[in-house]
């Protein structure tokens, strides 16, 4: 039982990781339209640039800030190219994210070499009531991500760019209508989603050492947790991530280590036919 | 007989080259083919039916582990290429039937995912070679005759690759291409004109595997051994990097950016192995070449290479300048 309560929260801080990467991929498909190739990336960047930061004799926290921080400009960077030009198709823009992640695998080898690198967390574990022993670095990512997405929700509700942002996503042409340059929101988002994903990067590179082609992992995960959401919804993407995180856990737990991929493949894969068996093609081609 | 020319001199060149090339030349010819057999599927898959696919390199796997698989046994050579094609129409068959409901962004996640799928149970199960593969695949051959060198799978390569030209372009030319080109644009209203949509797509889908399962066929035998290792994610992006630089939806745009990248690639393999260039550097400078191309190609042609050159040059047969110059005889009503 209190092996299971360890799986349980182990696996609850890597389905936030993956949380906060659906969350960016979100933000950003609900206002361009874009599906983020590039969203893993981000993380991989934060990952590698903070043990680089640290290893370079910068405390913890301000290195970690800085990682985000870079993440964040390299979501800008992707943002320019992929909607800057006017007129790009959302599918158009797919390909120019795969493209940017590819082109960010030579400036990562360039930078940091081909290596996995890893940075120590948050040290020291503590005792549950029942026994379970759980690591204190996995309560600080479940509590950054808690914190992240109360933040986000308050950043969507309260503010005027995060109205903005909203008015985007439920509808451009009226948002463009009353005066909100879209583009310009849509770059927001490529920032807000680069923010995440750098976020989940120096959160997770501590559980598990990040190497530049670690992306497509972390992508593949994101995306099907985002999926669970159809991409539009961050609350059921939260969910969709908290389920994948813990249901891998306890299949690498119970010893099924090596079917980890195909669970969440497969998990993603079955979400995306029942979705689009119960859409309209009509309906999917209009929008 | 004029529109034939550049074709009969395509073929006669391709014909030629194995005879002037080493080794090391051949093989950049051999894999230069094999891409360009992949890409041709890519095209006529995206750019004619408007489906993306990431998972083109899983195709590519399964036929190289069918032919892989037979040989290694001591099935026929030839039994192993012919089945190769077969087995990569059937998987796609079979995952196409759930995964082409989906489209757009959907698909092209959900064929990347088989693909990692695929790779991953390579990797696992005992009869595949796990992570090592599968080693010792005998040299082709067709009864008596046995295919030797190099210049020998070139020949194979392109013989391949003119017929899934020849196929792709029978297709395009045939009712079935129009109702793949109608479906691209609106799979509702083609729906409601009349063409089974769900069939084409599933059609064409399988036909795309089949070129890429013929290509990892002769990869096989060229290469000798196939592993999990050799099917990389990038494997398919670079795939769709050379339909969209070459041009989408042109058989001749997919061989286009095959030869275009390819060769770029192995310029600068011989610009990153220079003495004094760090051991990194073969790696970076495709990575980059890759992106860079992508990026550039979607934003500044996106109708690729082959149309974008071809629509520069004089019109010489007179096709399309007399269209344009001539008034719209139902606006003149």
């Amino acid at each position: 039982m209190s092996e299971f309560l360890t799986y349980l929260v182990n696996g609850l801080a890597v389905g936030c990781g993956i949380a906060l990467i659906a969350s960016g991929l979100v933000a950003i498909h609900r206002v361009t339209g874009v599906v983020n190739f590039a969203q893993g990336t981000f993380a991989v960047i934060a990952g590698l640039s903070a043990s680089w930061l640290l290893g370079a004799g910068l405390p913890h926290g301000a290195a970690e800030l800085a990682a985000v921080l870079i993440a964040a400009a390299a979501g800008l960077l992707t943002g320019l190219v992929a909607i800057g030009r006017r007129g790009t198709a959302p599918q158009s823009s797919l390909i120019i994210t795969l493209g940017v992640a590819v082109l960010a695998y030579a400036v990562e080898i360039v930078a940091w070499g081909d290596q996995p690198r890893s940075f120590p967390g948050l040290p020291g574990s503590v005792t549950l009531p029942g026994g379970a022993e759980i690591q204190r670095h996995h309560l600080l990512v479940v509590a950054a991500t808690a914190a992240t997405f109360v933040l986000l929700t308050l950043f969507f509700e309260r503010t005027y760019p995060g109205k903005a942002l909203s008015a985007c996503a439920s509808n451009p042409y009226a948002a463009r209508v009353i005066g909100i340059d879209v583009t310009r929101m849509g770059l927001l988002a490529f920032l807000l989603g680069g923010l995440l994903g750098g976020l989940a990067g120096v959160l997770v590179t501590p559980l598990r050492p990040i190497s530049f082609d670690t992306d497509v992992l972390l992508m593949v995960n994101g995306f099907a947790a985002a999926v669970f959401g159809a991409l539009r919804r961050p609350g059921l993407a939260l969910a969709g991530a908290l389920l994948l995180g813990v249901a891998e856990t306890l299949a690498a737990g119970y010893g099924y280590a090596a079917y980890q991929t195909e669970i969440a493949l497969g998990f993603m894969l079955v979400v995306m036919v029942v979705q689009a068996s119960r859409r309209a093609t009509i309906h999917e081609e209009a929008v | 007989m004029k529109r034939a020319l550049p074709g009969v001199l395509a073929g006669a060149v391709t014909l030629a080259l194995p005879a002037f090339l080493d080794d090391s030349a051949l093989a950049v010819y051999i894999f230069l083919g094999l891409a360009a057999m992949v890409t041709v599927g890519v095209s006529l898959l995206m750019g004619y039916a408007g489906q993306v696919s990431l998972g083109q390199g899983a195709f590519y796997a399964v036929g190289a582990y069918t032919a892989g698989l037979l040989t290694v046994q001591g099935g026929p050579p030839l039994a192993g290429l012919l089945a190769a094609p077969v087995a990569a129409a059937a998987f796609a068959l079979v995952v196409g039937v759930p995964l082409l409901r989906l489209r757009g962004h959907h698909l092209a996640f959900a064929t990347l995912a088989t693909q990692l799928i695929l790779l991953s149970l390579a990797g696992q199960l005992e009869f595949t070679g796990g992570d090592i593969g599968l080693q010792g695949i005998p040299q082709f051959s067709a009864g008596s005759f046995e295919v030797g060198g190099a210049a020998g799978y070139a020949y194979l390569t392109w013989a391949g690759l003119a017929l899934v030209m020849l196929v792709t372009r029978n297709v395009i030319a045939s009712r079935a291409g129009r109702g793949l080109r109608a479906l691209a644009t609106s799979e509702t209203a083609a729906a409601s004109s009349g063409v089974p949509v769900g069939r084409y797509k599933l059609a064409v889908f399988s036909l795309s595997a089949a070129f890429a399962g013929l290509a990892g066929g002769i990869y096989a035998f060229y290469v000798g051994y196939v592993a999990p290792g050799s099917f990389p994610v990038l494997l398919s992006v670079e795939y769709i990097v050379m339909a969209v630089v070459g041009g989408l939806g042109t058989v001749w745009g997919a061989v286009a950016g095959a030869a275009v990248i390819t060769l770029l690639v192995q310029v600068l393999n011989v610009v990153g192995t220079l003495p004094g260039m760090p051991s990194y550097a073969p790696g970076v400078l495709s990575y980059a070449v890759y992106a860079l191309v992508l990026i550039v190609v979607v934003l500044f042609l996106p109708r690729g290479l082959v149309p974008s050159v071809a629509g520069r040059l004089p019109a010489r047969r007179g096709r399309s300048r007399p269209r344009a110059a001539r008034p719209d005889p139902d606006l003149r009503t």
